[in-house]
């Protein structure tokens, strides 16, 4: 009877402990994650441009690496920093935020650089927008 | 002949004159659902919304999957579950400031506003109406806004295993800075 009482109890902890980590569990890591895809800004771009639902289902929620040149930086009252890269449209480019969970060495872009982000497609308004971004060098 | 053509052209000048558009790719909207045993909160920082000042009419854009959770596993419910975002990508408000005629966004103050319009989420159109502040400082054109959304309104079902978890009721919190669109 006793040994009943001990396993259901420690099937109980386990069981807590599990969905306790479960609720917890952490975002996935974009610096660790592997992308999906890797290329340039103007790729990815036209890419959306040309069929979008296409794009869609290639790209969304992916992690996918992009290069290109800044054309703008800005920072919210939040400290939230986006960097628009040239994806050769007229209107539009791809907007990386970098992500709000990750440590960066640098949040300060000026037009012209080269760079590279990591980070997870959620698609196109105006722009295709990566979210959670952090910088490959 | 000629005289109408000058007509049409005078017509489209005066038009584009006043065609004053403002915009902005880097709007906030965020949600919060208050339920017994969970408050859930979420952000977005980069809608995009245009405005035009002159006739009021307004448009809003994001992506679902822009939505920033606290904790990663409400983030892929929200997503999967709930508002299936890689079939629904965006959520969509076109509408109308209703009081336009007592708003003057080239004048510095603080505006209330009444705005009508269709709101589009989880592939699900309905006519909302909302009131929000337009604040004009310098030139710069703000907007606020508060609103609930019924989630049953939007064909988004919530199992009853987690009834307890998540609002039937969602309140939406907008921000956003207008900038000029020069075109």
């Amino acid at each position: 009877m006793r040994k009943y009482i001990i396993y259901t109890g420690l099937i109980a902890v386990a069981g807590t402990m599990a969905a306790f980590f479960m609720y917890n569990k952490p975002h996935e890591s974009i610096k660790k994650a592997k992308p999906a895809y890797e290329l340039n800004a103007g790729e990815i771009y036209s890419d959306f441009e040309a069929d979008e639902t296409l794009a869609n289902e290639k790209y969304l929620d992916k992690v996918v690496q992009v290069s290109g040149t800044v054309v703008e930086s800005s920072t919210t009252e939040d400290g939230i920093v986006s960097i628009t890269l040239d994806g050769g449209g007229m209107l539009g480019g791809v907007i990386c935020q970098l992500d709000e969970f990750s440590d960066h060495e640098k949040t300060n872009y000026t037009a012209g650089e080269t760079v590279t982000f990591r980070g997870k497609c959620t698609g196109m308004l105006m722009d295709v927008v990566l979210v959670r971004c952090v910088e490959v060098q | 002949m000629k005289k109408i053509l000058i007509a049409i052209a005078l017509i489209g000048v005066s038009m584009s004159i006043h065609a004053q558009k403002y915009f902005t790719k880097e709007g906030k909207i965020a949600f919060s659902s208050d339920a017994p045993l969970e408050k859930i909160e979420a952000h977005n920082n980069k809608a995009t919304s245009v405005i035009d000042v002159e006739s009021g009419r307004m448009e809003f854009a994001l992506l679902i999957k822009a939505f920033q959770f606290e904790k990663a596993l409400m983030q892929e419910h929200f997503n999967e579950n709930y508002m299936e975002s890689s079939k629904f990508p965006k959520a969509i408000f076109k509408g109308q400031v209703v009081n336009m005629d007592e708003i003057n966004l080239s004048k510095d103050g603080t505006y209330p506003a009444k705005v009508k319009g269709e709101l589009t989420i989880h592939g699900v159109t309905n006519e909302v109406e909302t009131e929000g502040v337009f604040e004009v400082k310098d030139g710069n054109i703000s907007a606020q806004s508060a609103f609930e959304v019924a989630v049953a309104d939007y064909d988004i079902e919530i199992p009853a295993v987690v009834r307890d978890n998540i609002a039937k009721i969602v309140l939406i919190d907008v921000n956003v800075n207008y900038q000029k669109l020069d075109r």
